[in-house]
């Protein structure tokens, strides 16, 4: 029983100790929003945009512990992450402050909060697809992401999606690589577990052969996990979007006008840069073209 | 489809598995905490609160990802399965133990004036009039555990709810979804609740 205790402890302590690495400071928020925008148009009586700037704040559905996205840094209590810093310099941009509040969202409840307008917008690695764009609206997309495989150092036989095939893989529990894995190998069994450090302990104790995660989650990973190894390139194209409620046209626009606004302007690099750029090598990438 | 059926079937058979896991360790620890024993008296006691003052999830996670650090690795399903039937036997055996207690001590005076045994008395005299007094308690108890099963969707079984929270990363229909599977567990309870009356009629 001691042993189990002092393992658990261990597994704990080394999962902490693993996402403070990869988190940056909270005062690179700071040197963002000095350059972030403020709408000065015109505002429709009645309007999302007009609720939240009597509000005086902007609600936020997304997460508090998704790794360079959206994460809480414990120490001061600032929420860090590419999603995070969106959500606050859209904040900035509607009420002239970064006050935000956010909610924590699951992907059971994603839809339902936008659709009675518990919050404006969710921002939590929300992938834009045919059958979500039925029940939300999307702005964006204002990231394009991809699922890689990462395995233990020294697997054999996974070079490719395909050989995930007859396969147990481990995936995120409600992540866009649940998905990815049923297309790209019908066949493999996926194993689901509810966040990173836990997807990967269950990768190292041999519960899975592979592992299949966001490609900036996984690269963070194994710049500090010499026992990982990232297969090949990401092999899905996922493009993650900014929730809405549904038919809500003008606030979608409204957005989607900010995204054109921050790319053109080098701000979506900069964010890019103190979040997912701090493990990824290499320039910011272009952001996504917006659709509409 | 096969997914859901599944996600079913693994909720159906973790929670008839566990529970019966959880009779048979619930009947042992009941007897250790009624033993006129001292030393056995206390192993029951802090087995019981050890066992009910970890929450289930906590228990789940130090057995799906603690053990094999310490080299006992089993599969997730029977790994679930454990936690679930060590933890829910701390209830039985607490429901047991007061079924017991309900029997007027006067009863085990006469059983033992008679000369029957410690196991004598329990088995002839105490459990048949405890057995009826038990059956509502335990059918709370394997209701709250078919709910509990859901937790090792956490731990890596795709049950019931795992299987509708995938379903509906497709989907993004989750009010459809998940009425439908609270139905599912609704009907569990209530077949578990119908059985136990069903039971009770037939001890009295």
């Amino acid at each position: 029983m001691g042993r189990l205790f002092v393992a658990a402890v261990l597994l704990f302590v080394a999962g902490c100790a693993g996402g403070e690495g990869a988190v940056p400071g909270g005062s690179k928020i700071d040197a963002l929003l000095a350059k972030a925008p403020v709408y000065a148009g015109q505002v429709t009586p009645g309007s999302a945009v007009d609720r939240i700037k009597k509000r005086g704040e902007l609600i936020i559905g997304g997460s508090q512990d998704a790794p360079l996205l959206s994460q809480l840094d414990p120490i001061s209590g600032e929420l860090t992450g590419f999603d995070a810093y969106l959500g606050k310099l859209l904040a900035q941009y509607i009420v002239g402050k970064p006050s935000t509040e956010l909610l924590s969202a699951t992907s059971e409840t994603r839809e339902p909060l936008l659709a009675n307008g518990t919050v404006d917008v969710i921002i939590q690695t929300y992938t834009i697809t045919p059958q979500r764009a039925e029940r939300v609206a999307f702005a964006g997309p204002y990231y394009q992401s991809g699922q890689s495989i990462a395995v233990r150092k020294g697997t054999s036989g996974i070079g490719k999606p395909a050989d995930l095939a007859g396969r147990t893989v481990i995936v995120g529990a409600n992540t866009p690589g649940v998905k990815a894995v049923q297309d790209a190998a019908p066949t493999a069994k996926i194993l689901e577990f509810g966040s990173d450090p836990e997807c990967l302990t269950a990768l190292k104790q041999g519960r899975g052969e592979a592992y299949v995660q966001d490609q900036a989650i996984l690269v963070a990973d194994a710049s500090k996990d010499s026992e990982l190894q990232l297969v090949g390139e990401p092999f899905t194209e996922d493009p993650y979007g900014i929730g809405i409620k549904h038919g809500d046209a003008e606030f979608t626009k409204f957005v989607n006008d900010w995204l054109r606004e921050i790319g053109k302007s080098g701000l979506w690099q900069e964010v890019w840069k103190q979040t997912i750029g701090t493990v990824v090598t290499g320039d910011a990438p272009a952001p996504p073209a917006i659709a509409s | 489809m096969s997914l859901v059926l599944e996600g079913f079937l693994n909720t159906v058979a973790l929670t008839l598995l566990s529970f019966a896991g959880a009779l048979l360790v619930g009947l042992l620890v009941a007897v250790l905490r009624v033993v006129p024993v001292p030393l056995l008296r206390g192993v029951g006691a802090v087995y019981v609160e050890v066992w009910r003052n970890i929450p289930l999830l906590a228990w789940l996670v130090l057995f799906v990802f603690g053990l094999p650090e310490v080299g006992v690795k089993m599969p997730l399903f029977w790994t679930a399965f454990t936690a679930i039937a060590l933890y829910e036997a701390a209830f039985v055996a607490e429901a047991l133990r007061s079924g017991v207690n309900s029997v007027a001590s006067g009863q085990g005076e006469a059983a033992r004036a008679l000369g029957l045994s410690f196991r004598q008395s329990l088995r002839h005299v105490i459990l048949p009039q405890a057995s009826k007094r038990v059956v509502q308690p335990l059918a709370n108890i394997a209701i709250a555990l078919t709910m509990a099963t859901a937790l090792a969707g956490v731990v890596g079984v795709v049950d019931m709810t795992r299987a509708a929270q995938r379903i509906n990363l497709e989907l993004a229909q989750p009010l459809l979804v998940f009425t439908g599977v609270g139905l599912c567990y609704l009907v569990m309870a209530a077949g578990i609740g119908f059985g136990a009356r069903v039971l009770e009629r037939r001890l009295a």
